[in-house]
């Protein structure tokens, strides 16, 4: 293992990964800073790039854009009162207030130096955990796989919206997109044109999906612009603060790790859980809300402490926790490397490498903080009106580079359109998305299952991890439905 | 009762997986004579997919009705005065269709460099906020020029030219 590591780093040691690896830190904070622009975004913008570069750089790339539109969601949340992006929601409540008594510089400090140490605490849970659970894994075949990625979407779908139903609803959206085109025998499904023969990019339709809705919501309801950035101010985050703060940067650090390696859940969550144990339990917990830096603390570890931990299921089981992770496994397969418990059979020395730079782009991610903090700041100031449409050309562009098809830029303008559809309809694009990535491999399993065991649907509950799946399953779901039946007896008494 | 926007989701996702049901998958789902083995026919998972999404949208449109009797943000009288009320959004909302349809036709006759530069003026046109036109005119006409000079130089990527007009081929020549 030692001599693979050493290896490791030396194939991950060189000037064109640092390159890469700085230019994704960078470009993840810059997007991550602007209100409205997400890490999805940032990932799935960076893909076509990714066509061109060797595999291991270019999933280095998109986990340091990963890794810095988190960080960099915390610095409009200071400076302007609005997150950049949705983890950083919990940084809004104690950020503002500081930036407002002068203390911006202050709280982006402390926003950096929790980021970086959750950031760490996850790299390293990941090169520990993933290697014994893709042991474990090993053991799985085609109806384990069947019922683990079921439980996987159940999630996915219970968690990403306001309700099961329209989670479950848009997880079928995708799966159906997914079967357009030649299936594992030969035969053709929905091809209406000759292009969807070989059915639909995953690139056209991610970047449709996460990048242009913005776009049109910009368009169609053109939302005021009304934002006012502070000043940084007070800079200095002094030893005492961060030793009272420490507590809960690891408990937070640890709350992102445990969340993040459940598919699904991710660092919104991670966040406000971390943010209200670190209230609770805090002497300081009364002035929560009225800038502490404490609460800053708390939800940053968090939220930069799921970025490693998504990983975990992503290489150990080849199932994505979240979206950002199911662009990634895009990129992996795009790459000819599939994850899951084979990946640390055939390609070891590729995941070693991933796991060393990973740890590269949590120092990379302080010096970057560190060195331009000031210059983040304005960039969060960019008007949406000029940057939105720049980012759908960018799209087009990219998108065109990666097999020169017109039909790929076709169904990226589609998909973009469905995207804006579902975000006026409360549909949630998550469990779409995911289920579009796992899709095929989600029927090839349960294809594989029926063909082995003859048609007889018992193969799917034949081993305990099977029943386990299984079991977890239906526990999720009844307890989905426990919640929302009682959202809807409250809905019918308010009615009454 | 007035139905809502959950009510509205649920019809369309009804209506939408009941046309794959019946309508598509039986149109443009195969079944081979001969299937090897015991692999279930192609058209299985599709219908599996379409019954689960259509049990769902039946179950969204039922669960929407209690809604209905309490007056909430998300109320909508009836789909045709909801349109008419936000008709300023449909009407943007279809400008931005017609557009991006302009371009993916426009694109193999004007050129790949030309279509970009129109498209990103009308997109700047659809944010609706003129503050900083010369911004919108500089970045319409510089910004896609420079993302053609990079994808090309680069990426070697061969962007199409107009059948009728190519402005990259004039760049080229300059």
């Amino acid at each position: 293992m030692w001599n693979e590591l050493l290896g490791a780093f030396a194939a991950v040691a060189t000037l064109p990964n640092f390159i890469v690896m700085a230019a994704g830190i960078w470009g993840g904070v810059i997007i991550g800073a602007i209100p409205g622009m997400t890490g999805t975004m940032a990932v799935t913008l960076a893909l076509p790039f990714t066509f061109y570069m060797p595999p291991v750089t270019s999933l280095l790339l998109l986990v340091a854009l990963y890794k810095g539109s988190t960080y960099g969601g915390s610095i409009s949340a200071i400076l302007i009162k609005t997150p950049g992006t949705a983890s950083a929601a919990c940084t809004v409540l104690d950020g503002y207030p500081l930036a407002r008594e002068g203390k911006g510089g202050k709280a982006l400090n402390m926003a950096l130096v929790s980021s970086c140490i959750g950031d760490f605490i996850s790299n390293i849970s990941l090169i520990f955990l993933a290697a014994p659970l893709a042991i474990f894994a090993l053991r799985v075949g085609p109806p384990e796989y069947f019922m683990l990625m079921a439980f996987s979407l159940t999630i996915v779908a219970s968690i990403s919206g306001r309700s099961l139903l329209l989670g479950i609803v848009a997880a079928c959206l995708g799966l159906l997109l997914a079967t357009v085109g030649e299936d594992m025998y030969g035969s053709f499904r929905f091809a209406m044109t000759e292009d969807m023969k070989s059915g639909l990019g995953v690139v056209p339709v991610l970047i449709g999906l996460f990048a242009l809705p913005e776009m049109l919501k910009l368009a169609v309801f053109r939302p005021e612009e009304n934002t006012q950035a502070m000043k940084l101010g007070d800079n200095r985050l002094t030893m005492k603060e961060f030793r009272g703060s420490l507590k809960s940067i690891i408990r937070g650090s640890f709350i992102g790790v445990i969340l993040g390696a459940i598919p699904g859940i991710g660092p919104s969550t991670a966040a406000f859980f971390s943010y209200s144990e670190a209230r609770r339990t805090s002497k300081n917990g009364d002035r929560f809300g009225e800038g502490e830096l404490e609460g800053i603390a708390a939800s940053e570890s968090a939220n930069n402490g799921c970025c490693g931990a998504t990983m975990i299921p992503l290489l150990a089981l080849g199932v994505p926790g979240d979206v950002i992770t199911g662009v990634m496994l895009g990129a992996f397969m795009i790459h000819g490397l599939t994850p899951g418990p084979l990946l640390f059979q055939n390609n070891i020395g590729e995941v070693y490498s991933l796991f060393i730079g990973m740890l590269f782009s949590s120092v990379f991610l302080f010096v970057a903080g560190k060195l331009t903090a000031s210059g983040f700041a304005k960039i969060s100031r960019i008007p949406q009106q000029l940057l939105l449409p720049c980012i759908v050309i960018l799209c087009v562009f990219g998108i065109y580079s990666v097999a020169s098809s017109p039909f790929d830029v076709a169904v990226l303008l589609v998909m973009g359109i469905v995207g804006f559809i579902m975000m006026v309809l409360n549909i949630p694009a998550a469990p779409f998305l995911i289920a579009f990535i796992l899709g095929p491999m989600f029927e090839d399993n349960m294809r594989r299952s029926l063909a082995i065991s003859r048609g007889d649907l018992g193969v799917f509950f034949q081993s305990w991890i099977s029943w386990g799946f299984f079991a977890l399953t239906i526990l999720f779901v009844a307890l989905t439905i426990r919640r929302e039946w009682q959202k809807w007896r409250s809905n019918v008494r308010a009615a009454n | 009762m007035i139905p809502n926007r959950d009510f509205y989701t649920g019809l369309v996702a009804t209506a939408f997986f009941a046309l794959v049901l019946f309508v598509l998958i039986p149109v443009y789902v195969r079944v081979p004579s001969f299937i090897p083995g015991f692999a279930p026919p192609p058209d299985m998972w599709p219908r599996v997919i379409g019954w689960v999404g259509l049990v769902m949208g039946v179950l969204a449109l039922g669960l929407a009705v209690p809604k209905m009797r309490r007056r909430s943000s998300d109320q909508i009288t009836s789909i045709g005065a909801y349109l008419y009320a936000n008709r300023i959004f449909v009407y943007r909302f279809i400008c931005m269709i017609i557009g991006f349809t302009a371009f993916v036709y426009l694109m193999p006759k004007i050129g790949f460099l030309t279509a970009t530069i129109v498209l990103l003026a009308f997109l700047f046109i659809m944010t609706g906020d003129f503050s900083r036109k010369a911004w919108m005119i500089g970045l319409s006409i510089i910004f896609p020029i420079f993302l053609y000079v990079v994808f090309t130089e680069i990426t070697h990527t061969p962007f199409p030219h107009g059948k009728w007009f190519s402005l990259a081929r004039l760049l080229h020549l300059i």
